[in-house]
């Protein structure tokens, strides 16, 4: 279990790196998707890598040459290792821009300035009132296909396409594995390396990661650890489509807080809901993307309160609080949070929200916000 | 062994309360944190304890409190300056539901439950505009006391706005103020109610309720405490040193745990 831990926590040191050299082992060509909705059970079908896009931990230079400073962590941060030319690797590049304002700027800077050979545009709806959208979204996935068989100048079989859809299914299961047994004893992992863990998936081949995976959970199912009853459950919730700085989930477990189970992208919400292989692939996939939970602020889904669900999973975890974490300048996240904190409120949840930015990290503060949050629920 | 101590070491001041068994203050300390906060924490407690007739070994629980919290080296525990200044605010003021709290380079605006604890928050997160910090860097643009400043504002006869929230950028719009004529009572006073607008926000994001106490440094200036109770319609409480607020909550905690 240490040794896959080790290996997981060297590959996220230097997601670059690990790309880059993938490639080269693997001779096949890199295609970044921007998260957190692309299908890239597609990509991998085409036999391509996929990989989801993250954000690197450098400060941004030329890229606020393209995109403001209030725009978020991931956007210029991606803007920025792209014009600078630190994805020199990634053949091509997938953006579904009805996501978030700020991702229907990317086509036009990848365009100009970086040239991927290939570049793929997504409408998906961000809302689907009735089955025209499932049609919709399935025209959007027949034309993704298509554009990466003209890529590769190969034809995407539906058998290759299912074989992949098999593969990713297999990742999710072994995902909610890991979490399943985290959720019987939250000891066992530290929360950065189920962080970790999660993000490892998104840019190692998934067949790679499911080896990694089956090997840790034989470890975790058979490591007992005592268990730490002081310790105050905590649910941290977020649609951020990025990854935390470590040092704030450090800081949570530091001052006495402890996390069973969480409701973020990198998380929980990445490996939710398998995909049906009972009849078209194409639809499967359509279909997951219009599953109505996890809830997401980037998708209408007026049907189900986003807060009514982190309190269920709050309180099927026997957890005491809700730590909401919000990157700062993010239009989707920051438009539902009133709604989100007005439901905490009804509910008389014990909630806060922590903002993260890029650059700056203001752990002194945030300690303090965060120790008080433990004092609130703790009655001093 | 029933002496309990609060220390607040904050970015600027660190306060010191000492109360007795039946929770009476016997004395207090505040001075500058300086650069060394162990150091300061040090001589504000020995401080204190001089003026009290007391000895280090007469004392039950030392409590720490503030941004220096984590380096006082004789305290027995810490907690947040959140959760002091609310304990002392209803000690003072029993029916106190809500603090504003203006230090040295924070300001934070606390919602107080009926039960006396803290029941939400939300504090300044990056820019010191509208601290105490703030204060004595307009009160030097203005070249005068920073204990005159709270004076000034009630000479003043007309609005003048200073609009910017950026402690370097506002000096540089006094300056600005200067040069096209304005009177040093105007800007002063348009100091005070650009700080005033600064917490009227924060106190909507935790919700206004009545009794409102205004703690920390800048309570002490009356011009900016007016400022602050006009923008939000109702009178502030202000003790008579709203600087040991949160070190005086330290000190209850620090009693409950003897």
């Amino acid at each position: 279990m240490e040794k896959v831990l080790t290996e997981i926590a060297e590959i996220t040191a230097d997601p670059y790196g690990y790309v880059a050299g993938l490639k080269e082992r693997k001779e096949k060509k890199v295609i970044g998707c921007f998260p957190m909705h692309i299908p890239d059970e597609i990509i991998h079908a085409a036999d391509l890598i996929p990989v989801v896009i993250w954000r690197g931990n450098e400060p941004v230079t030329w890229g606020h040459a393209h995109v403001p400073p209030y725009d978020c962590g991931i956007t210029r941060s991606f803007v920025d290792d792209a014009v600078r030319g630190k994805l020199g690797f990634m053949d091509g590049m997938v953006f579904h821009v009805r996501q978030c304002l700020q991702a229907g700027e990317f086509p036009f800077i990848m365009e100009r300035h970086v040239k991927p050979s290939y570049q793929k545009v997504l409408y998906l709806p961000a809302l689907y009132p009735g089955d025209v959208m499932r049609d919709f979204t399935i025209t959007e996935l027949e034309g993704f296909k298509t554009s990466l068989e003209e890529f590769t100048g190969k034809k995407i079989s539906d058998d290759n396409l299912n074989k992949s859809i098999e593969i990713y299914n297999k990742n999710r299961g072994l995902l909610e594995r890991v979490y399943e047994i985290r959720r019987e004893k939250p000891e066992i992992l530290k929360a950065r390396e189920v962080m970790q863990i999660v993000w490892s998936s998104m840019f190692m081949l998934k067949e790679d990661h499911n080896k990694l995976l089956t090997e840790l959970i034989k470890g975790m199912e058979a490591k007992t650890v005592e268990p730490e009853k002081d310790k105050i459950r905590v649910i941290p919730v977020g649609c951020l489509c990025q990854t935390l700085q470590f040092d704030i989930l450090d800081l949570i477990e530091d001052l006495g807080m402890i996390i069973p189970d969480d409701d973020l992208y990198i998380g929980s919400r990445y490996f939710a809901n398998q995909v049906n292989l009972d009849g078209s692939p194409l639809g499967a996939l359509a279909d997951r993307y219009l599953t109505r939970t996890p809830v997401c602020p980037t998708k209408g889904v007026w049907q189900v309160h986003w807060g009514d669900e982190a309190i269920k999973k709050m309180r099927d975890n026997d957890a005491r609080g809700i730590i909401s974490i919000i990157v700062k300048y993010c239009p989707p996240h920051a438009c539902y949070y009133p709604d989100f904190k007005s439901k905490m409120e009804k509910e008389g949840i014990n909630a806060i929200m922590i903002e993260m930015e890029h650059e700056i990290i203001t752990l002194e503060a945030i300690k303090t916000r965060l120790q008080s949050f433990v004092e609130i629920i703790g009655g001093v | 062994m029933t002496i309990a101590i609060g220390v607040d070491v904050g970015s600027l001041c660190t306060k010191t309360v000492i109360l007795d068994g039946g929770n009476n203050i016997l004395s207090y300390d505040i001075m500058r944190s300086g650069h060394y906060y162990k150091g300061a924490a040090e001589e504000s407690i020995n401080n204190a304890l001089k003026t009290a007739g007391l000895r280090k070994e007469d004392v039950g629980y030392i409590l720490g409190t503030g941004y220096g919290r984590g380096a006082i080296s004789s305290a027995d525990g810490q907690v947040t300056e959140i959760t002091c200044h609310a304990r002392g605010a209803t000690r003072l003021f029993p029916r106190v539901h809500t603090v504003i709290d203006i230090g040295g380079q924070d300001s934070k605006v606390i919602g107080i439950g009926d039960n006396g604890r803290v029941t939400n928050f939300v504090m300044n997160d990056k820019c010191a505009a509208g601290t105490g910090r703030f204060l004595e860097v307009m009160a030097s643009a203005l070249s005068v006391d920073i204990g005159e400043m709270g004076d000034l504002f009630f000479a003043s006869d007309k609005n003048v706005e200073v609009s910017s929230m950026c402690t370097v950028f506002a000096e540089s719009e006094v300056i600005s103020l200067f040069a096209q004529g304005h009177k040093k009572a105007d800007i002063a006073a348009g100091i005070a109610d650009s700080i005033a607008r600064r917490v009227v926000g924060m106190v909507g994001q935790v919700g206004l309720k009545e009794e409102v106490i205004m703690s920390g440094g800048v309570a002490k200036n009356a011009g900016v405490a007016h400022a602050i109770g006009k923008r939000i319609g109702t009178k502030l409480l202000i003790a008579d040193e709203p600087q040991i607020v949160g070190a005086l909550g330290a000190a209850i905690i620090a009693s409950e745990r003897i």
